[in-house]
């Protein structure tokens, strides 16, 4: 088990945290052995013929969802042709594209149901981080719409969705996969996680990159991360090793 | 070098004759005839199908209408893809003009994104750019700059206004003169005989010791698959932009000149055409 000790010296200006991709593997072995003492459905995704991979994991949920659509996901009145801006909203004055839709779309016939929710994490070696994909749908296999997802976050995070256009939930093409996928832009990554490790190396704690980060991200998308997997010794990695100091 | 500037704009000008024609199940008043245009290899099909919309509504009722998709072959395109990377990867052997299947119902859920608005493909196309950057300069560049330069970018390709883009993208294609060339290369590698949609990986263009990479080492290391040996014939064609270049070619050089506005070489590797 990776268990590096930490030289004595004061931690030197922290310039980046990333995460390199062997790490990243590595966290999620870690965090996979957790899963399956708690049954708990994360498994690890190879793609065919290399060595890259991704975490998965289904769930059932709740989510808003519309009752007017049919299979399709089409309904009755034109809600295609309504326009909506949910990455550039109040940041962006200039921009008339913008229809001005700002949160939540009213729609009388949504209604809570159960939603089956697909987490896919994988590793963005542009950001260097984590990133989170998922996508859902109704029990009847109908895909739920950008709209529904928004609607479905939980009204606690839908402020610092609003307020923070990077942070938003776009839709995206898996790139392993080549399906449309729903995700949370990665590139504030470092912003969220660099205190964090800090804290944690001063502190001559371990941390789970991967454990860390799902706790802030997940639970924006009805995806939970139990106490467990922070308390397990077995589940650090060297803080140093998750920081660049330059 | 004037030379090099003339590739930036045939690069940025280059165009597919394309003809869209209503797929035979949509239902229509009367008959509707195809429709030509000539598309932009730089840009995204729902940006500049406008026309194509109005002229297939003309002969629809608007029950019948709902969000515009397009097929190739019975492959629906994904509008996400620059244009040129779609002809390249799905019909660079075929006839010209492209024949592109036109749809408004049935959407695939499953294999394309939802384009209900331009802000949309902004948000999309910013997202590269900035993806692009990071990888170029740890988002320096991009970051420095002010949102009404964010905005000259979309506008620039969004109205076709070449200097107008080219005079804020230039700085995204600036780098320290010791460095000898980017941080990594942005670039994807698209292929067509694979689940797997394209290839993505960190590629420095140059090496520790000062090596210049070309497109041949990129390829040897992400994808040898596609070069053949000296004793085998082609099997596959290396594309970018409708061209192959050639394998020496220095890889920095590519990211400057034969990128797309997003800041990325998209590469397609095909099957080369059996004679």
């Amino acid at each position: 088990m990776l268990h590096v000790t930490i030289p004595p010296f004061p931690p030197p200006e922290m310039s980046s945290c990333f995460l390199d991709e062997e790490t990243f593997c590595q966290c999620c072995q870690l965090l996979l052995q957790h899963s399956h003492s708690l049954c708990d459905g994360w498994s690890w995704e190879q793609v065919k013929g290399s060595e890259e991979g991704y975490l998965r994991k289904t769930a059932l949920g709740t989510g808003r969802t519309r009752c007017n659509l049919d299979q399709q996901g089409n309904s009755s009145d034109q809600h295609q042709e309504r326009t909506f801006s949910l990455s550039f909203h109040n940041d962006d004055d200039d921009d008339d594209e913008d229809d001005g839709a700002v949160c939540c779309i009213q729609e009388e016939s949504s209604s809570s149901s159960v939603v089956q929710y697909e987490y896919h994490i994988l590793y963005s070696c542009s950001y260097q981080t984590p990133v989170l994909y998922f996508r859902a749908s109704t029990l009847e296999g109908r895909s739920l719409c950008l709209e529904e997802v928004w609607d479905s976050v939980h009204p606690n995070y839908r402020q610092r969705l609003q307020h923070r256009p990077w942070d938003t939930i776009t839709q995206q093409e898996h790139p392993l996969l080549g399906q449309s996928f729903f995700v949370l832009h990665p590139c504030r990554t470092e912003e969220f996680m660099m205190p964090v490790l800090k804290a944690a190396l001063e502190e001559h704690r371990q941390v789970n990159y991967i454990v860390t980060w799902l706790s802030v991200v997940g639970p924006v998308v009805g995806l939970d991360v139990p106490l467990s997997y922070c308390t397990q010794k077995h589940q650090w990695l060297c803080t140093r090793r998750l920081i660049d100091c330059k | 070098m004037a030379d090099d500037k003339d590739v930036l704009r045939d690069v940025w000008f280059g165009r597919i004759p394309t003809c869209f024609t209503l797929y035979q199940d949509e239902i229509t008043e009367r008959e509707a005839e195809p429709f030509y245009l000539l598309l932009p290899r730089v840009s995204f099909l729902t940006l500049v199908t406008d026309k194509v919309k109005k002229h297939f509504l003309k002969v629809m009722k608007a029950e019948d209408v709902e969000e515009m998709w397009f097929d190739f072959e019975g492959t629906p395109l994904k509008w996400h893809y620059p244009i040129g990377l779609l002809f390249d990867l799905h019909a660079s052997n075929t006839a010209l003009p492209w024949s592109i299947t036109v749809h408004f119902k049935n959407f695939p859920e499953r294999d394309l994104l939802h384009c209900p608005s331009n802000s949309v493909i902004e948000a999309h196309f910013m997202s590269s750019i900035k993806e692009a950057d990071a990888l170029k300069h740890k988002s320096q560049v991009i970051n420095d700059m002010q949102k009404k330069d964010h905005k000259q970018l979309w506008m620039g390709l969004q109205n076709d206004k070449f200097d107008q883009f080219w005079a804020m993208n230039r700085k995204l294609m600036e780098y320290p003169t010791e460095e000898g060339g980017f941080r990594y290369i942005p670039f994807r590698i698209y292929l067509t005989m694979s689940d797997r949609p394209f290839i993505q990986k960190l590629f420095r263009p140059i090496s520790s010791d000062g090596y210049t990479h070309t497109l041949g080492d990129l390829l040897k290391e992400v994808y040898p698959v596609a070069i053949s040996s000296d004793d085998e014939s082609k099997r596959y064609q290396v594309v970018i932009h409708g061209i192959e270049p050639l394998l020496e070619t220095p890889l920095q050089w590519l990211s400057e000149h034969l990128s797309h506005p997003d800041n990325f070489l998209h590469i397609s590797v095909i099957p080369a055409p059996s004679d």
